[in-house]
């Protein structure tokens, strides 16, 4: 009993957190066709400007929650505005993207290493203390996690569903030319939501470092994660990616207690690329049929 | 066939030249570093036959050159063979694991090739980084199968210490440019032979080529276990010349240095990965110097980002661009 509760607990951490990540990585591929290979290092961005905010320059932890979101807003944003923007006009976007993205990805990391150094840090933002369930100990830390990952959620579906710009955002993702034919501003909505989805992944490199520590290399394992998750709900399917990364924490949580942290990654890499050979759409995804 | 016509003189002259070049009184750091290049070149130059003229956007190319070179640290170290007699055999196991890479991306396209690929070659580093299980011991010294992070060492090397003593360095450089050599053959020929044609052609309308009858299973198949062989070998020298293989082959600013340099080259031209290569190392060299200590990286990611936003057909498409460019001029000149 105490084990199932034990593996539920850190599944739904885990889930929470991957589900934050994930829908940043779902909504860039979803609206522009992009594979953001920076992703990873918008998470480390957002957890060592987290740890600036709070140890550096002294601000409490909403605060400091607020600035890691909106640098990596920024940083999204210049993404757009330094590479995207000349190029998604372009017919091998999809893969140029994935390159551009990647090499800005390692120099920004290795950017933070030249400021930060490569000696892991421990991130500030976070609660002492827990409480009981039977025998299980549930640090606040955790309850804090789920807690501000739901919010942010519910935020979102919120925007998405009801405000102008979150209509443009799906507008553009189902029918690019159709969208841009009705007068939606495709570049600003590009801009948007890169700037949401580095918003969330720097959000979601604040709570994760908060339970492991601070690299600059803290942002790959989780982008991998965040991707493994994408593909099993089917690239650019938000709902379906919400389902599978609490399924993923889950999984993950599991298999550490039973097999050991060793093999955690491994297996799911290999579950993505069996999903990938079963349905190379995505699980939750619909089969498209192409018209030539 | 005029492209031949045009090639085959560039490349003898350029053989040529790095023949003699160690003759002339090249210095031994930099035919040690033209012998890494070698290496890399000849990776990359079988990367663009998958990545560039077969359009297939794998991220795989490391994996199975760790795999050529793992295998021969293994078969040097475990069976005691010569490196000489590992040498083929790796080439054909990479055959083998490309084959099973191109069997599992198969049913995929563009941007899910290159998350399945990435993601085989992380297993691969994972499962080699955390490999601690002892399979013997040595004295008291636990040895894994892998060795995890430290690599495989003491296999021994192509035997060239004993064969030219202190110039050993120039046995490696001989082998490593053999490699290449026949491995740019190789890739030209495939690349003007009619299935190089069928490539293309499954890259530039898959829907249009697959009606007319191109097989995109035996294609698909045929081209990662055809650029498998020498990438393949490639590893199984870097292997012998460096007389260690670690898990640092499948790291990803290594996987980044060689997409830079297909990339800058010029993706899908055969002359590409050359020119990216060289030009790539030499970038590397000098990055490496003091004055930009901690910023290698940094320039790496950064002019790859600026090459593809600046020069999307690299540099030997903006050479072609600036002859066509020239030749029009030229011929229009008498006219005006």
């Amino acid at each position: 009993m105490d084990t199932a509760v034990q593996i539920v607990v850190s599944g739904l951490t885990l889930g929470a957190m991957y589900a934050v990540g994930t829908i940043g990585l779902s909504l860039v591929w979803g609206a522009l066709r992009m594979l953001n290979m920076a992703h990873g290092v918008l998470i480390a961005i957002g957890g060592y400007f987290s740890y600036q905010a709070i140890d550096g320059w002294g601000l409490p932890m909403p605060v400091a929650l607020l600035v890691a979101m909106l640098a990596g807003a920024a940083m999204g944003a210049l993404i757009y505005f330094c590479a995207a923007r000349f190029m998604f006009r372009n017919e091998a976007f999809e893969n140029n993207i994935f390159i551009v993205t990647f090499g800005l990805a390692i120099a920004l990391e290795n950017g933070i290493l030249k400021v930060f150094g490569g000696y892991p840090l421990a991130q500030p933002f976070s609660l002492d203390g827990g409480f009981r369930i039977g025998g299980v100990y549930v640090p606040w830390q955790n309850v804090l996690i789920v807690v501000v990952s739901v919010a942010v959620m519910v935020v979102m579906a919120q925007f998405l569903a009801k405000t102008r710009m979150g209509r443009a955002i799906r507008a553009t993702a189902q029918n690019r030319d159709a969208a841009l034919l009705m007068g939606v501003p495709i570049g600003a909505v590009f801009a948007q939501v890169l700037a949401i989805a580095g918003s969330l992944a720097a959000l979601s490199g604040v709570l994760l470092s908060s339970i492991t520590t601070l690299s600059p290399q803290v942002g790959f394992d989780p982008m991998l994660k965040a991707f493994i998750i994408c593909v099993i709900a089917g690239l650019g399917n938000v709902i379906g990616a919400l389902y599978a990364a609490f399924a993923m924490g889950l999984f993950e949580a599991a298999i550490q207690f039973f097999l050991g942290v060793r093999f955690a990654l491994p297996l799911m890499l290999l579950i993505v690329i069996a999903a990938l050979i079963w349905r190379p759409y995505g699980v939750f995804g619909k089969k498209q049929v192409t018209r030539l | 066939m005029s492209g031949w016509k045009r090639d085959l003189p560039i490349g003898l002259v350029v053989l040529a030249a790095l023949i003699a070049a160690p003759a002339f009184g090249l210095p031994r750091f930099w035919i040690t570093t033209v012998t890494v290049f070698f290496i890399w070149a000849t990776v990359v130059s079988q990367w663009n036959l998958v990545f560039g003229v077969a359009g297939i956007f794998s991220l795989a190319q490391m994996a199975i050159f760790a795999i050529g070179g793992y295998t021969t640290a293994m078969m040097g170290l475990y069976l005691e063979w010569s490196l000489w007699l590992a040498l083929p055999v790796s080439g054909l196991l990479a055959v083998v694991f490309g084959a099973v890479v191109g069997l599992a991306c198969l049913r995929l396209t563009g941007a899910y090739v290159a998350l399945l690929t990435l993601a085989i070659a992380y297993i691969l580093f994972l499962l080699i980084v955390t490999d601690t299980d002892c399979v013997y011991y040595e004295g008291t010294v636990c040895r894994s199968l892998t060795e995890g992070w430290k690599g495989l060492g003491r296999y021994g090397d192509y035997g060239f210490r004993d064969l030219f003593g202190r110039d050993f360095h120039l046995g490696n450089y001989g082998l490593a440019l053999a490699v290449l050599t026949l491995a740019t053959l190789f890739s030209f020929a495939i690349v003007r032979s009619p299935m190089g044609l069928a490539f293309r052609a499954l890259r530039d309308n898959p829907g249009y080529a697959v009606s007319r009858g191109v097989s995109r299973f035996k294609y698909q198949l045929l081209v990662f276990a055809l650029s498998a062989f020498f990438t393949g070998l490639a590893g199984s020298v870097y292997a012998g010349v460096f007389s260690v293989i670690g898990p640092n082959v499948l790291q990803l600013g290594l996987l980044l240095f060689l997409l830079s340099m297909m990339v800058v080259g010029g993706v899908g031209r055969p002359w590409g990965p050359l020119i990216g290569a060289a030009l790539l190392m030499l970038v590397d060299e000098t990055l490496k110097e003091e004055a930009f200590a901690g910023y290698r990286n940094i320039g790496l990611g950064l002019i790859l980002a600026a090459v593809v936003v600046l020069l999307p057909q690299g540099l030997a498409g903006g050479i072609d661009n600036l002859a066509r460019r020239l030749a029009r001029r030229g011929g229009g000149a008498p006219g005006e």
